[in-house]
């Protein structure tokens, strides 16, 4: 099987939906959704995503924190992030070449076209 | 006493002195009492009239004037506030009728410094009344400048607090916006590949639908633009560079509008230090404006030139006195179009945040403040007023940094 699994992780999920559905439709992606972001990392290390989309704003845990907790687990440290968010504007994501504190960023809202772009650029093998 | 009194008030620099009096009597006595030499009084003069008062204080400049209210040509109170109005800075003194305390009085609050009542005055208390009221307007006018300072720098911290509120607000608010904004643009994306219908008239719905949500999101990145406070990168660049990128981003909109464009750059430019993206997105703003001004076949005049502020300037753009100094050199660029021109209801509300003439066209309204925000943060202005024949005239002022 030649689809990359994605992890969303946003607590709004009506976006989560329909970019599930985006996504699955291309036919080139498993998605699994996680709208709790303190079940970030349990969900990572059970379905082993090649790539995790994370918003930063979220209720109990925001995006940065999920990374740090990712970092602590040895078997899924490694696993390619971007972050997706309404924080900033797409001026600024690319005025620093879509990398902003070391992670690649998507501005939301942005093209579904590019989200795919930065996905394909960006997901890694699963470890 | 006198004594005490003299470490007050200067009584030996020598003074100018216009009399303003039409009673041969009231104008030989005083002239006679400034004659004493141990009064300094370099110079003086008489007017019979308020018309030659005015003549001689435009015609030379006095240190003081002493004036009898009731002359053949003015009468009363307005006689004061005629020569206190053309002449902001000139101190008065009042010579009234005896049995007219109630008038000197009154006169002081029309701008007079002091009052001496006719026949009750001494060749001492005249030219103290006169070293006195120099004096008094000059702390008159430092404090006037004081509470200008002051005024200047209280509308600053307002300012500032409301822009903070807005920073705060917009960031937030934008934030809760983009996220369902977000879901409907990927709902629209979902549906636009997979309804089956072979109905031309969905497709339409649901272009319409991705062009709102594009255009309510810019409206966002236009409000959290206005918003940002001191985010510059700033640097040395050159503003013809500036121009001609803004002039290519803009020229699809030339050539459907079919506008010319002309230029007129002085050959000294010197370099301005400023963050280059957004000196951009002001000129486009401008040029945006220029254009959609005008109707058809119009012209772009862009002129750059090095000057000075002068204080008629200073006053007909609106500039703070405090920041922009009559004197002063500048870099100028004016952005002149023959388009429309701007209706005189309109010309104080250019710059009010969503103010626009142009909402069925798809203005917003925030062109002009945030350009204007971004060229105060550079220290610097944006004005725009009508053109003398018709049209407009956007004016940029830079501070080159000599
Ligand atoms: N050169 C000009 N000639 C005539 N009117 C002008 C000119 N520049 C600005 N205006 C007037 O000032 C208004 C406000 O300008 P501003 O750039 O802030 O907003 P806008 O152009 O209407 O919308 P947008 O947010 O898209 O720029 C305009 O709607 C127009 O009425
Ligand atoms: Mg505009």
């Amino acid at each position: 099987m030649n689809t990359k699994k994605i992890l969303l992780v946003d607590d709004e999920k009506g976006f989560t939906d329909v970019l599930r559905l985006n996504l699955e439709s291309t036919g080139d992606y498993e998605v699994k959704v996680v709208n709790d972001a303190r079940e970030a990392v349990k969900q990572t290390i059970a379905f082993r995503p090649n790539l995790i989309l994370l918003d930063i704003i979220m209720p109990f845990l925001e995006g940065p924190d999920v990374v740090m907790a990712l970092q602590e687990n040895e078997s899924i440290k490694n696993t390619p992030v971007v972050f997706l968010t309404a924080t900033v504007t797409q001026e600024e994501v690319d005025q620093q070449q879509g990398i902003i504190g070391g992670h690649p960023f998507v501005a939301k809202p942005t093209n579904f076209e590019e989200l795919v772009s930065s996905i394909e650029k960006n997901a890694g093998m699963v470890y | 006493m006198a004594e005490k009194e003299k470490n007050v008030v200067n009584f030996s620099d020598p003074l100018s002195v216009l009399i303003v009096e039409d009673n041969e009597v009231d104008y030989k006595m005083l002239s006679s009492m400034l004659k004493d030499e141990s009064y300094k009084i370099s110079y003086s003069q008489v007017t019979e009239t308020l018309a030659d008062a005015v003549k001689a204080l435009k015609e030379k400049s006095f240190d003081v004037a002493i004036v009898d209210l009731n002359l053949s040509d003015s009468k009363g109170e307005l006689t004061l506030k005629e020569i206190t109005e053309q002449f902001p800075l000139l101190p008065v003194v009042v010579n009234t009728g005896a049995y007219e305390d109630d008038l000197g009085l009154k006169t002081l609050g029309y701008g007079a410094q002091d009052f001496l009542v006719k026949s009750k005055y001494t060749a001492y208390t005249l030219i103290k009344a006169l070293r006195y009221a120099i004096e008094r307007k000059r702390l008159e006018l430092e404090l006037k400048d004081t509470m200008e300072q002051l005024s200047v720098t209280q509308r600053q911290l307002i300012e500032a607090e409301r822009m903070r509120i807005i920073g705060g607000l917009a960031s937030g608010v934008a934030h809760e916006v983009k996220n369902p904004l977000a879901t409907i643009l990927y709902g629209v994306t979902y549906l636009t590949d997979h309804v089956q219908v072979d109905d031309e008239k969905y497709q339409v719905v649901l272009d319409n639908i991705r062009a709102a949500t594009h255009k309510a999101n810019n409206i966002i990145v236009d409000l959290l633009d206005f918003a940002s406070l001191s985010r510059l990168n700033k640097k040395a660049t050159s503003l013809e560079d500036i121009i001609e990128k803004s002039l290519s981003l803009v020229g699809h909109e030339i050539d459907k509008h079919k506008v010319s464009v002309s230029k007129e750059i002085t050959k000294d430019l010197q370099d301005i230090v400023v963050d280059k993206n957004r000196i951009e997105q002001v000129v486009v703003n401008l040029l945006l404006n220029a254009i959609y001004s005008i109707t058809e076949g119009g012209n772009v005049h862009i002129r750059v030139h090095n000057g000075c502020l002068s204080s008629e300037m200073i006053k007909s753009m609106g500039l703070s006195e405090h920041y922009f100094k009559n004197g002063d050199r500048y870099l100028f660029m004016h952005i002149e179009d023959n388009g429309s021109g701007i209706k005189n209801e309109n010309l104080d509300k250019l710059c009010d945040p969503f103010f626009t003439t142009r909402r069925a066209k798809g203005g917003i309204g925030l062109g002009l403040p945030v350009s204007k925000n971004i060229m105060e943060l550079h220290e610097g202005s944006l004005c725009v007023q009508n053109k003398e024949d018709e049209g407009a005239r956007a004016t940029l002022i830079f501070r080159t940094s000599l």
